[in-house]
């Protein structure tokens, strides 16, 4: 009776707030607390049904397996890249829009057009572009006496790195751009009065001031750059030979290739406990180096 | 000087972002001898509009636009239904353990997919949901990002309002329905939009989820038309553009939301 019939109002209204939520509880329970769970219990699993008990096994196995540990300092070399790249990329380019200019919402437009593509577009398209025989690039360059390029095989992480900028850029820079909308215009003024040139205002009053802006482009990057997975799986298959085997592209291949999901999942853990101490790091150090004004 | 510098660097930058796409576009019109001639072809000499027709007759691309219509097109519907409802829930209600159940909300904001990847095939499987819509559907309905953005934007509503409506004996639903959803429009564009154009184009879990071409999204059709059709490119270039159409459409119509959306994401 008293569970029907509330007899306080806010009783009434804890009973409404849980049957909204009641799907909303339901669903992260069952895909995602619960998926969390398993991916641990299946970890300390083994055999091709991942159905016999090995304790750690398949961590001690991960990380004394060489093929791991290159996949891992391969994803961290990328992340790093794209990390330096957007903040660069994306920075440069907010700081261009960021005044009246003639065809500034044009400008911004095509900048983030690759944001919208597909991973399935980006990597096609550039694994087109790029294929040392087939590809536009090549065949205009030779077409035109110069010298053609192999940066799938001679540079290829940097190469998929670069494309991945291509496609994140045009976020990174409206990130920045809103972060730079956010600065008080008294604080340029003040300092121009004081004689500060542009270039020291940049670096004393614009960069300290956005570095809650790229503290937060710098953790999403790192978090989106340490699970790549289609520039690996569509443009170079890992390759040549390991060196783009991204992470969770070998986790993938672990996983639905060689069938081996206890092993899989173990990886998986230690990615996920990698991601979160790194993204932990960064807000701790990023509090830090916060200004206030 | 630095005037024109800067518009250098701008124009340089754009070209650099739109040309790609552009001959992708020219790609997908050339013949098959176009797209292998020593000389690269920009312009193709006559546009091949059948390369389109062809595409659907080598694959069940017809399939793939459905498959993706229906999954990105459902797996929005369910969020503009939800994360709305929930991030009012949290935003004006007092309940026990409200708190804990937030914390425990937003802790899945650090859960990245692949975490969730081989636990989920395996649910699928025991479920029988591979290779099914459901399949490819439930693990996206709702995300603590909708929910969080959508408590963010209902919190300034004043309570006075919801209170007066109680008063007037409106039932809790129809508070929801008539006095808090209205208002959250310009949000529930942000998130559709967003919602739709980020599972259109995902990729992963629809590679990881189907088994048959019939059942596959446009991203991983596409991609395993590719590996099997490796040489023609005008056709591979053809399902591009029918992917990147839709969300380019989207994006120009409605620029001014994907702009304030990403700038939204940025102000945690």
């Amino acid at each position: 009776m008293s569970v029907l019939r509330p007899r306080t109002l806010s009783a009434r209204y804890a009973r409404t707030a849980y049957l909204f939520l009641l799907p909303a509880i339901l669903f992260f329970a069952a895909f995602f607390y619960l998926p969390i769970g398993n991916v641990v219990s299946t970890s300390l699993m083994t055999g091709p049904q991942a159905d016999r008990f090995t304790g750690l096994g398949n961590y001690a196995q991960a990380l004394a397996d060489p093929s791991v540990r290159h996949s891992f300092l391969v994803t961290v070399a990328f992340a790093v890249a794209v990390v330096a790249g957007s903040i660069v990329l994306g920075l440069a380019l907010a700081l261009a829009l960021d005044r009246p200019l003639r065809g500034r919402v044009a400008f911004r437009m095509m900048l983030l057009v690759p944001y919208l593509t597909s991973v399935a577009i980006v990597g096609l398209l550039w694994r087109n572009i790029l294929d040392p025989e087939l590809g536009v690039l090549n065949r205009s360059l030779s077409a035109v006496g110069l010298p053609e390029q192999q940066w799938l095989n001679t540079h290829p992480l940097l190469t998929i790195a670069a494309i991945t900028l291509w496609q994140s850029a045009g976020y990174t820079m409206v990130l920045f751009l809103a972060g730079l909308q956010g600065i008080p215009e008294t604080f340029h003024e003040a300092a121009k009065i004081d004689g500060a040139d542009g270039w020291h205002r940049f670096w004393r009053i614009t960069l300290p001031l956005l570095a809650p802006t790229t503290l937060f482009v710098s953790v999403m990057a790192v978090i989106s750059g340490l699970q790549a997975f289609g520039q690996a799986y569509i443009i170079t298959n890992g390759g040549p030979g390991d060196a783009t085997d991204l992470s969770v592209f070998h986790i993938f291949n672990v996983a639905f290739r060689a069938r081996d999901f206890g092993y899989a999942s173990a990886q998986s853990v230690l990615l996920l406990v990698v991601i979160v101490a790194f993204t932990l790091i960064q807000l701790r150090a990023g509090r830090r180096g916060e200004v206030q004004y | 000087m630095r005037r024109a510098l800067i518009y250098l660097m701008l124009t340089v930058a754009s070209l650099v972002m739109v040309l790609p796409l552009l001959y992708m576009l020219s790609l997908s019109l050339q013949t098959e001898a176009e797209t292998l001639a020593a000389e690269a072809v920009i312009v193709p000499e006559s546009p091949q509009w059948g390369n389109y027709a062809e595409l659907f007759e080598r694959a069940p691309f017809g399939d793939f636009i459905v498959n993706s219509l229906v999954v990105a097109g459902a797996i929005t519907l369910a969020h503009l239904l939800f994360d709305p409802l929930v991030g009012y829930v949290f935003a004006k209600f007092r309940f026990p353990l409200r708190n804990t159940l937030f914390v425990a909300l937003l802790a899945t904001l650090m859960v990245p997919f692949f975490v969730r990847m081989i636990p989920l095939y395996v649910l699928m499987a025991h479920l029988g949901w591979i290779n099914t819509y459901q399949g490819l559907i439930t693990p996206f309905l709702m995300d603590a990002f909708g929910i969080f953005l959508m408590r963010q934007f209902i919190q300034p509503i004043p309570d006075d309002l919801i209170s007066a409506a109680r008063i007037d004996g409106a039932s809790e639903f129809a508070i929801y329905r008539r006095i808090i959803l209205p208002q959250t429009r310009p949000a529930l564009a942000v998130l559709g939009l967003f919602t739709f154009v980020f599972q259109w184009n995902e990729f992963l879990w629809p590679l990881v989820a189907t088994t048959t071409p019939e059942m596959r999204t446009i991203p991983v059709g596409l991609t395993l038309f590719n590996q099997e059709y490796f040489t023609l490119w005008h056709l591979t270039a053809a399902g591009s553009v029918i992917l990147f159409v839709p969300t380019a459409v989207l994006f120009i119509v409605s620029q001014r939301y994907f702009v304030r959306g990403i700038a939204l994401t940025g102000l945690r």
